[in-house]
Order: structure tokens, then C-alpha cells, then sequence
């Protein structure tokens, strides 16, 4: 049992932290909430679904459709809707709510509110010490590790890296040291946007399709990134696994109230932030205002 | 003077005219409000179903009210019950006070249903559901008779009696699986959604099943709508269930069975699962849910009676699907209002309730009888049992949605043997019979 | 002028009375655009009955006052105190739950039940205030988004009580017509808007405004924020609450989809439209928005997508909602005296500064 809970965490915990990671991406750099993001993996599983049923791609070239699709998407709405009114924290949290909500209602406009799925890229499992695992789900851990790794290199070894971790750490500095503020926090903006297209890419054949499920996924994504602290991505990428874990005990421990991990993983993030109010690794900004 | 009489001779005239005209121009039509979830497959099928429906009846020119000849006309009301209560009571509001509706067919989630039919009895309009099953919708019409009694569950059968079906089920899977595997004594995970449909099959499950012969090795409770089921299949296994006894009624009904297909988790599922009474289940579960049998109403190639054939083809010619349960509005307004119209002579819902509550007939999923409960109290709810309505076992073969049951099934040791026309042998999946052959 | 003296003196006490409300009217509301537009604002709510009594408009009101309690609890917490609630569903779901179970079980009657759901959303409001002392902005909205998801998971877990996703029915209804049912949420409404303005108004509101601007500073003066942080969360929880157990009785069925994060996004999503910071904005939004939304039903597909469209054309262009820039095009402020003048004036009305 306890290899049950140890695979079923890091599958969960895998997912979030491919969600978590964009989300936390952005908002480290350029301060911006983008509670579209996981709208944003919900459009990426649609034009895969698109792609591959309706114009018989391979799912692979698919996938990289839908990511290169969605980046654009993203750059655009963030252009035209979300750039100008920066400033205005909480009108920028409404304008991405606004923007999940459209995506919701286009998708459900095109591909109405049927249940719709995906094909696995590699179909059949794996037997471990008795543990079952298909082999997607293993490829979903690989994937996020992969990803991290990425990113890390991104940020610290390259200058666009750089420029980002600067952005982060101190906006008007960076623009001073000649750093282009708003094209930093555009490009972290595509990188975003693309990480969450590459999570539809991977999660997708396991989930179900449908325009309500960006959801369920925000609200997970967004207690990971509490718990870890916002704008810190080691703390997303723990906090992921941590609620994970937390959820795949639920299940095993409790059958009967499997219902209530959801419900759960929040109380963690509640009560971590009560006895730390930054999240894990968050960073307490105290001239921020 | 003469100027002032003139003038309110003209207003006479006018208001005499205007008394006149609504009910010279409402008597015309018979108007029936259709309301559902419209974007969804529930709405759809409320719709597809009234819409055959009235055309039926106005190719014939209509209905004889009495001396007159009135034609059918429908309202469509979008409840988009699944995702606002107020967007459902707001739609139930326009049926009754703009278009001021005769009759009102359809409904689906129990939540909505429920508020709707306080409203529709608050207007004493005749109220036909077709689609919540809870129990509690008829037991308002024994508590409070005067003021529900012009609500009909027309489908499905009620909760508790979806219950006993599955139940009867899991017994006949049980007894194919132990004839042909040798397996000594069956085991039953029982993986139930969390909604309150549920509540009652997971206290009832571990008391009926052991009564049964089998044995109960576990209750899972996931959400209805959860993206992975993993850990509970990872937990079933270990636990050597041989049948998976689930209930679900949202997404999760895929997300189960496919992953359960990926992982080849060696138990058959047999339950309600909504999900897989649809055409779309086998593409939904990338061909995965192979196997699965539930519960539904209606299954192609499936005769229940006479009336069953003609109005799945003409159903399935027309709109391109097996027609779901919430298409019996047809069977609502053709077979349960239009003759109790006709035989009422009027439209007036206090006699047409005294006459539909005594008729027994025939619809394309059985027949129907409106049930009392133990104190002799009306339920309009709809009677279960051999002859009457018992719904279908139906299993996935092959990307093909076939009828299993009743196949010679036996209500009670004396009951006659009963198997409806067009059903077939259920099928083990290959990799359980790998598993358990000896 | 000279009325022969029979009359004045019959007429004469109530004649002053008259001229006095008439000058009073004249002085205070009459002068300013934004005043007028309350002050019709009211006449046409309550009078509408008049003029038509067709049900389906009634419910339509009702349902919008109810929600404009609502919206306008969100800004007095959000707005005034910046302490952003991402869950605001969790005091409309508590109100209606806890009048409802008061009212099915206990056998109260909606007026005793509705303010005792009040009190309980006033408990919620700590529960959830208390852990936010220590948060800030971003962390505080996610949090806040928590609760009535934690709740809505309690709510599933004990069905029998709560009656699980099929909600608590059979409630009684608010009166026995329809009208009255409109005049009683219709007046609770005008109240307690009034009540949540005059608060805002009050030393405690401008306290709350300045936890927003700066709560260091606040602090530095001596004033303790966490009890009005605390008092804030409890105000709009106990106007939450009501707004909740008025929904319930008049719905006659609480469930759970009362406390659904949509429903808390559609109350941000309401206020910031109309304007935070303000009490009127909400209120003009949720009368603007609802029977829009209502209206639109007959393009269901477009519905949704419109509202949403809607939402980011204002963010771009009125970012500081709908009302305020409304407010700013028909009125100026005097840069002297600070005094707000119709914007056709040259001259402030009472420095006589030139208005640019």
C-alpha cells in the first residue's frame, strides 16, 4: 500500500507541478496573477482533441501544434487585454477570470459540453512490486522533471534568465539597468503560456475533456502555489508534490471520503499559511504595497 | 355628454375585443414547455423527444379537446440547470407567467427539479419529469396531495428502484462469472460517487451483498467529476475484487472505465454509469470501456414491446443517436397526456390528474402505473416490476452498446421467466477470464 | 404669493413643512447629477409595482437585490478594507444554509430565521478573518478562495443533515405574494445599502479606507486594525448573510450551489465592473448586469461569452469600473474645495474657483 500511495502521489504531484510552474513563472516576473492559466491548458487539450480526431495528426505533432497555438494565444490576449491595465492589481485578476471564462464559453460554443478524450501517446502499464502503472502516467512524471530541469537551466543559465530573475526581484532596478521591462515580462508571459499548453500536451489523455475542466485544476494549481509561496518556483514545484502526497493518502486511508481530498490539500494550505503566511518558500516582500 | 358616451362606448368596444381575443387566440394551441439543460445531452433529448412528439400529433391534425381540434406547441425553455439554480427557476418562470404554458415536460437535476415543481404547482400546471429519479420528488405528492398532486414522474424509475435493479445485476454478472470461472465466492468493491443518489446504495451495500452470496471488499467514494482514479484502482486491485459495482453519473464514469481498461484491472464493472449509456462512452474512453454493463433504458436492437421498434428507428433516423431516457417526453405527451386529453375533454389540470393517476398503458420502455405508497397515498411515481417498467441491462461489446438484460431472468422463483427481445449473452472480459480460469 | 388668509392658515403648518422639503430637495439633491440618479434610482424600485406587477420582472428584481446586498457586502470587505475575497460565497452560502436548517428543523419563521443566519455568516466572517490577519494580497485572495470550496466538501460529507448536493427544500416563502416578497427584499435592500454606505461614511469607514492605502500607517497612529480588519469581515459577513437567507426563503430551496466558486468570481467580477471603493458601484452593476444576463437567455450560446467580453471592454477602458467613470464624466471636483460640481458648471458652487 504504501507503493500505491508513493505512485499515486508523484503522478498527482507531477501534474500540479507542471501547472504550478508556469503559473508561478509569471507571476514572479511580472507580478501578474493569470488565473487563465489552466483555461489556457484547457484550450491546448482541445486543439490537440481538434487535431488529432477531426484531422487525423499524429498526437505528437499535435501536441506541438497545440503549444505553439496556445503561446500565440496567450501573447496576444496578454497584449491586448492584460498589458494595458498592469497597474490595477485587481482589475488584472478580474480581466484573467474574464478570459478563462470566455475560453470556456468559445470552447463550449465549438465543441459543446460533451465529455471528450484524448489518445494516450504510449497506451498500455507497467507492473512494479505489484503496483500497476500505465505507462502515460510515467511519462507525466518524467515530463515534469524534465521541465523543471528546463526551466532551471533557463533561469540560471541564460541572460534572458537573468533579465527574468532580475524583473522578479526588483522591477524599477531592472529597468534601470536597461533591462526592457514589459518585453521581459512579455516573453516570461509566452514561456508561461507554453508550459501550460505542454501540461495539456502530457495530462491530457489522462483526464477527461470538457469546457468546465479548468476549473478544478486553478484551484489545486493556486494552493500549490500558496503553499509553496507565490513566486518561488522550488516552493511550487515542493508544494505540488507535498499536496499530491497529501491527496493520494486521502484515498488510500479514507476510501470512503476520497471525495474529500480536494477539500484536504486546501486545509494543508490553510494551516501552513496560518503558522507562515509566505507560503514555504515565499519570500515576505515588505515595501511591497 | 354625446362626445363622452361616444368615447367610452369605443373603450367598451375595445376591452370587449381585447377579453375576447387572448382566449379566441390561446385556445388555439395546446402549449407544452419543454424544459431541460439544452446544451447538454439531457436538454437535448427532452427536446428531440417533444419535438417527434408534436409533430406526431399535429400530422393528425391535432388533439380533440372536446368538440374543438387543437394543435400541439412547444416552448423551449433552457434550464442550464447544471451550472444556475436561478437561470432554472427564471426559465420555469417565463414558461409559466409569459408563455403561460398547459403543460410542462422535462427537468433533470433533482436540486432544479425540486424548486421547479414548487413553481409549477404553485400555477397548478400539470408537471411530467423526465429525468430525476430521486425518491423524494413523489413521496411530496403522498405528504401533501392538494398541492403536488399535478406532478407525474414519467422516467425514470425511481432511485430505489435503479438500486434494486443494479442489485439484481450484480447478482446475475455474479452467477455468470462464478458458472464459468469456478470462482468460490465472488468479491464486490463498491465505488460509488459522492451525491447524494449514492447515499443509500453505500449503506445498503455491505447489508444486501453478504445476503446475496458475495462479499464486500471495499466502499470508494470518489468525486463525480475526478480526472484520475488511479489510487482507487490501484486499492481495488490489491483488493481482489472480481466485480466492480459502480455508481456513477458525470465525468468520473469515464475517467473510471478507461483507466480501468488501460490498467486491465481484472474485475467487470457493472452498475449506473451515465456516461456509458451514451454513443459517445466508446470514443470517450479511447475504446477502453469495453465490457462495462450498466443500467439505461433504451439499447438498439432491444424490443421491450410493440411500441419499442418504430420509435427507436424513426428516433435514431431522425437525430442520429440511441435516444436516452430523457427523450421519453415523447411517451409523455403521446401516451400519457394526449389520450387523457382526449379523454378529459378539457385542459383543465384537476381532471385530467383524477384520470391519468388510474390509467395503466403502454410506452416504448414498458408499461406504466402510477404507484401508491404503503399507506395507500398517491406517489405518481412510476411501478417497477415484470410487465410494467424494468429498465435494461445493457454492456459494451466490441464499440457496440448491446442488451443483456432481462435474459431469462426470474422476478421471484414463481414469476414467469422474462427476456425481451434482442438481448444477448453477456460477455467476460478476456483478461478477467485469463486471471481467475482454473 | 398671497393666498387669501382662510386657507394659510389651515395650510399653513403643513405649507412650511412643504417649501422646507422642497428647498432641502432642491439644495442637496438636485444639484449634483449623481444624487438625482439615486434618488430616481429609488423612486423607480419602490414604485415600480404601479406601473406593472408581471411576475416574471418581479422575480427578476427580487433575484437582483439580493445579489446587489451582496455585491455591495464584497466592496464594503474588499473595496474598502482591500483585504480581497476570493470566497464571498462562503457568507451567501452559510446565510442561506443556516436559515434554512433553522427553518425546516426548528420551525422558524423567515424573519426570526434570516437574521440568525446573518449572525452565523458574522461567525464564518471571523473564522475566515482571523487566519488572514497575517496575509497579504495575493496570498489573502487565495486563501479567502479556500473556505466555502473546504465547506461545500463538509456540506457533501454530511448529507443527511445538509441534504448533500440536492440542497435544503421545502422552505417557507418570504410572504404570500409575489408583491410582497418584492417589496420586503426591495426594502431590506435600499436599508442596508444605505446602512453600508452611511458606514463608509462613518470615522469606522474611513479607518477601513485607510487599512487599504496604508495599514502601517494606520497603525503608526495608534489604531488597532486588527479589530477593524476583523470588524470588517464580520459587517459584510453579517450582510452576506442576509442577502443568503433571503435567496433561500425566496428560492425556498438552499444548495449547494450557493457556494460554488463561480458564484464567488461573479460577485468580484460585479463589483469590480461597477466600481470598488464605492458602495453604489456594485449595487448599479448587479441592477445593470442580472436582467442583462437575463435578457440575453434567448442567445444562450452567446450569453456567457458576451458577459465576458463586456467585463474585459470595461477593464481596458474604465478600469476603475463603470460607475466612477460615468461619475467623472458628469461631474467635476472642485480643485480648491474639493466640492463636486454638475460638470457643466464654470465656477465651483461654493468657492466660486474656476472649474477646468
Amino acid at each position: 500500500m504504501i507503493l500505491d500511495i508513493i505512485t499515486s502521489g508523484l503522478i498527482n504531484g507531477s501534474v500540479y507541478a507542471l501547472l504550478a510552474i508556469g503559473f508561478s513563472l509569471i507571476f514572479g516576473a511580472a507580478r501578474i496573477v493569470n488565473l487563465a492559466h489552466t483555461a489556457f491548458y484547457m484550450v491546448a487539450s482541445y486543439c490537440i482533441y481538434y487535431a488529432t480526431h477531426k484531422m487525423g495528426i499524429h498526437p505528437v505533432l499535435a501536441m506541438l501544434v497545440a503549444i505553439i497555438l496556445v503561446t500565440l494565444i496567450g501573447l496576444v490576449c496578454y497584449r491586448i487585454f492584460i498589458n494595458p491595465i498592469r497597474e490595477h492589481e485587481a482589475a488584472v485578476l478580474i480581466a484573467t477570470i474574464a478570459l478563462a471564462m470566455a475560453m470556456q464559453e468559445i470552447m463550449l460554443l465549438i465543441f459543446t459540453g460533451d465529455f471528450l478524450s484524448v489518445p494516450s501517446l504510449v497506451s498500455g502499464y507497467l507492473k512494479i512490486i505489484g503496483v500497476k502503472i500505465a505507462y502515460q502516467q510515467l511519462l507525466t512524471i518524467c515530463v515534469a522533471l524534465l521541465i523543471l530541469a528546463g526551466v532551471w537551466v533557463l533561469l540560471k543559465k541564460t541572460r534572458l534568465g537573468l533579465a527574468i530573475r532580475s524583473t522578479a526581484d526588483d522591477r524599477e532596478v531592472a529597468n534601470l539597468m536597461g533591462m526592457n521591462e514589459s518585453r521581459v515580462a512579455m516573453i516570461t508571459m509566452g514561456v508561461s503560456v507554453g508550459l501550460a499548453g505542454f501540461a495539456g500536451a502530457v495530462v491530457v489523455p489522462l483526464t477527461v475533456v470538457n469546457p468546465h475542466m479548468w476549473m478544478h485544476p486553478l484551484i489545486m494549481m493556486l494552493a500549490v502555489v500558496v503553499l509553496g509561496g507565490l513566486g518561488s518556483l522550488k516552493g511550487s514545484f515542493i508544494g505540488a508534490y507535498i499536496l499530491g502526497f497529501a491527496e493520494s493518502l486521502v484515498v488510500f486511508l479514507i476510501p470512503l471520503g476520497a471525495f474529500l481530498k480536494g477539500s484536504v490539500a486546501l486545509c494543508i494550505m490553510i494551516l501552513v499559511l496560518v503558522i507562515r503566511p509566505e507560503g514555504l518558500f515565499g519570500v515576505a516582500f515588505e515595501e511591497e504595497r | 355628454m354625446k362626445k363622452t358616451s361616444f368615447l367610452w362606448s369605443i373603450l367598451l368596444v375595445l376591452l370587449l375585443v381585447m377579453a375576447v381575443s387572448p382566449a379566441a387566440w390561446g385556445a388555439k394551441v395546446i402549449k407544452i414547455g419543454v424544459i431541460g439543460p439544452m446544451n447538454f445531452v439531457q436538454g437535448k433529448g427532452h427536446w428531440n423527444g417533444a419535438t417527434m412528439a408534436a409533430e406526431e400529433i399535429n400530422a393528425r391534425g391535432g388533439l380533440w379537446v372536446g368538440k374543438k381540434k387543437m394543435k400541439v406547441e412547444l416552448v423551449k425553455a433552457d434550464s442550464n440547470e447544471f451550472l444556475s439554480m436561478t437561470d432554472a427557476t427564471n426559465a420555469m418562470e417565463l414558461l409559466l407567467t409569459r408563455h403561460k404554458v398547459d403543460f410542462i415536460v422535462g427537468g433533470f437535476r433533482t436540486e432544479a427539479v425540486l424548486a421547479m415543481q414548487d413553481m409549477a404547482m404553485d400555477y397548478k400546471k400539470i408537471f411530467l419529469g423526465c429525468g430525476a429519479a430521486t425518491d423524494e420528488i413523489c413521496t411530496r405528492v403522498a405528504k401533501d396531495y392538494n398541492t403536488y398532486k399535478y406532478w407525474f414522474r414519467h422516467t425514470p424509475i425511481n432511485s430505489t428502484n435503479l438500486g434494486k435493479t443494479s442489485f439484481i445485476h450484480v447478482g446475475t454478472v455474479a452467477a455468470i462469472m462464478k458458472k464459468y470461472l469456478n470462482i468460490p465466492k465472488i468479491k464486490v468493491a463498491v465505488v460509488a460517487a459522492k451525491a447524494t443518489w449514492t447515499e443509500g446504495v453505500v449503506k445498503v451495500s455491505p447489508v444486501i451483498l453478504p445476503k446475496m452470496g458475495m462479499e464486500v471488499v471495499g466502499v470508494w467514494r470518489p468525486s463525480p467529476v475526478a480526472t484520475d482514479v488511479t489510487a482507487e484502482l490501484s486499492a481495488i486491485q490489491r483488493s481482489g475484487a472480481h466485480i466492480i459495482f459502480n455508481w456513477f453519473s458525470a465525468s468520473a464514469g469515464i475517467t473510471f472505465s478507461r483507466q480501468a481498461g488501460e490498467l486491465k484491472i481484472p474485475a467487470m464493472q457493472v452498475g449506473i454509469n451515465v456516461e456509458a449509456q451514451k454513443d459517445s462512452f466508446w470514443e470517450a474512453t479511447q475504446g477502453m470501456g469495453n465490457y462495462v454493463m450498466t443500467l439505461n433504458t433504451y439499447a438498439r436492437g432491444v424490443e421491450v414491446n410493440e411500441l419499442t421498434a418504430p420509435f427507436m428507428n424513426r428516433y435514431i433516423d431522425r437525430f442520429g443517436e440511441t435516444p436516452t431516457y430523457t427523450a421519453d417526453t415523447y411517451g409523455a405527451i403521446i401516451y400519457a397526456l394526449a389520450p387523457t386529453i382526449e379523454e378529459a375533454e378539457t385542459l383543465d389540470s384537476d381532471k385530467i390528474v383524477a384520470i391519468l393517476e388510474n390509467r395503466e398503458y403502454a410506452v416504448p420502455s414498458g408499461r406504466i402505473a402510477y404507484m401508491k405508497d404503503a399507506q395507500g397515498r398517491h406517489l405518481h411515481d412510476v411501478k417497477w416490476g415484470p410487465g410494467y417498467e424494468t429498465a435494461l441491462g445493457v454492456q459494451w461489446q466490441d464499440g457496440e452498446l448491446k442488451g443483456v438484460w432481462p435474459n431469462r431472468w426470474k422476478a421471484s422463483a414463481d414469476a414467469p421467466e422474462i427476456t425481451y427481445k434482442g438481448v444477448v449473452p453477456y460477455k467476460i472480459a478476456p483478461w478477467v477470464i485469463e486471471k481467475y480460469k482454473k | 404669493m398671497a393666498l387669501p388668509s382662510r386657507k394659510r392658515g389651515r395650510m399653513g403648518i403643513l405649507g412650511v413643512y412643504l417649501r422646507k422639503i422642497y428647498t432641502l430637495f432642491k439644495g442637496e439633491v438636485l444639484i449634483l447629477p449623481s444624487r438625482i440618479v439615486v434618488f430616481l434610482f429609488f423612486v423607480i424600485v419602490l414604485f415600480l409595482p404601479v406601473v406593472t406587477q408581471d411576475p416574471y420582472l418581479l422575480r427578476i428584481l427580487i433575484l437582483t437585490s439580493i445579489f446587489a446586498i451582496l455585491a455591495a457586502s464584497w466592496d464594503l470587505l474588499s473595496g474598502f478594507t482591500g483585504q480581497v475575497n476570493f470566497g464571498h460565497a462562503l457568507f451567501f452560502g452559510v446565510g442561506a444554509y443556516t436559515s434554512a436548517l433553522l427553518n425546516l428543523h426548528a420551525l422558524i419563521p423567515p424573519w426570526g430565521s434570516i437574521p440568525l443566519g446573518a449572525v452565523a455568516a458574522v461567525v464564518a466572517g471571523l473564522i475566515v478573518g482571523i487566519p488572514c490577519l497575517r496575509l497579504r494580497g495575493t496570498y489573502l485572495a487565495l486563501t479567502t478562495l479556500a473556505f466555502p470550496i473546504i465547506l461545500m466538501g463538509i456540506v457533501f460529507a454530511i448529507p443527511d443533515i445538509t441534504g448533500g448536493e440536492l440542497g435544503v427544500s421545502g422552505l417557507s416563502r418570504l410572504s404570500n405574494s409575489r408583491l410582497h416578497d418584492y417589496y420586503i427584499t426591495v426594502v431590506v435592500m435600499l436599508g442596508l445599502c444605505t446602512i453600508m454606505w452611511k458606514i463608509t461614511d462613518s470615522k469606522t469607514g474611513i479607518i477601513f479606507h485607510a487599512i487599504r492605502e496604508d495599514e502601517l500607517a494606520v497603525r503608526a497612529s495608534g489604531i488597532n486594525t486588527t479589530r477593524y480588519k476583523l470588524l470588517a469581515f464580520s459587517l459584510s459577513g453579517l450582510f452576506a448573510g442576509i442577502s443568503g437567507g433571503l435567496y433561500a426563503h425566496f428560492m425556498r430551496i438552499a444548495g449547494p450551489s450557493t457556494l460554488e466558486v463561480s458564484m464567488s468570481f461573479t460577485v468580484v467580477i460585479w463589483a469590480v465592473f461597477g466600481g470598488i471603493v464605492t458602495i453604489y458601484g456594485p449595487v448599479g452593476a448587479v441592477f445593470i448586469l442580472f436582467p442583462l444576463l437575463e435578457f440575453l437567455r434567448f442567445w444562450p450560446e452567446f450569453r456567457m461569452l458576451m458577459f465576458a467580453v463586456v467585463i474585459l471592454l470595461i477593464l481596458l477602458y474604465m478600469p476603475d469600473g463603470l460607475l466612477p467613470w460615468v461619475r467623472d464624466k458628469i461631474e467635476k471636483e472642485c480643485p480648491r474645495c474639493k466640492i463636486r460640481n454638475i460638470a457643466t458648471r464654470k465656477a465651483c458652487r461654493v468657492c466660486t474657483a474656476l472649474l477646468d
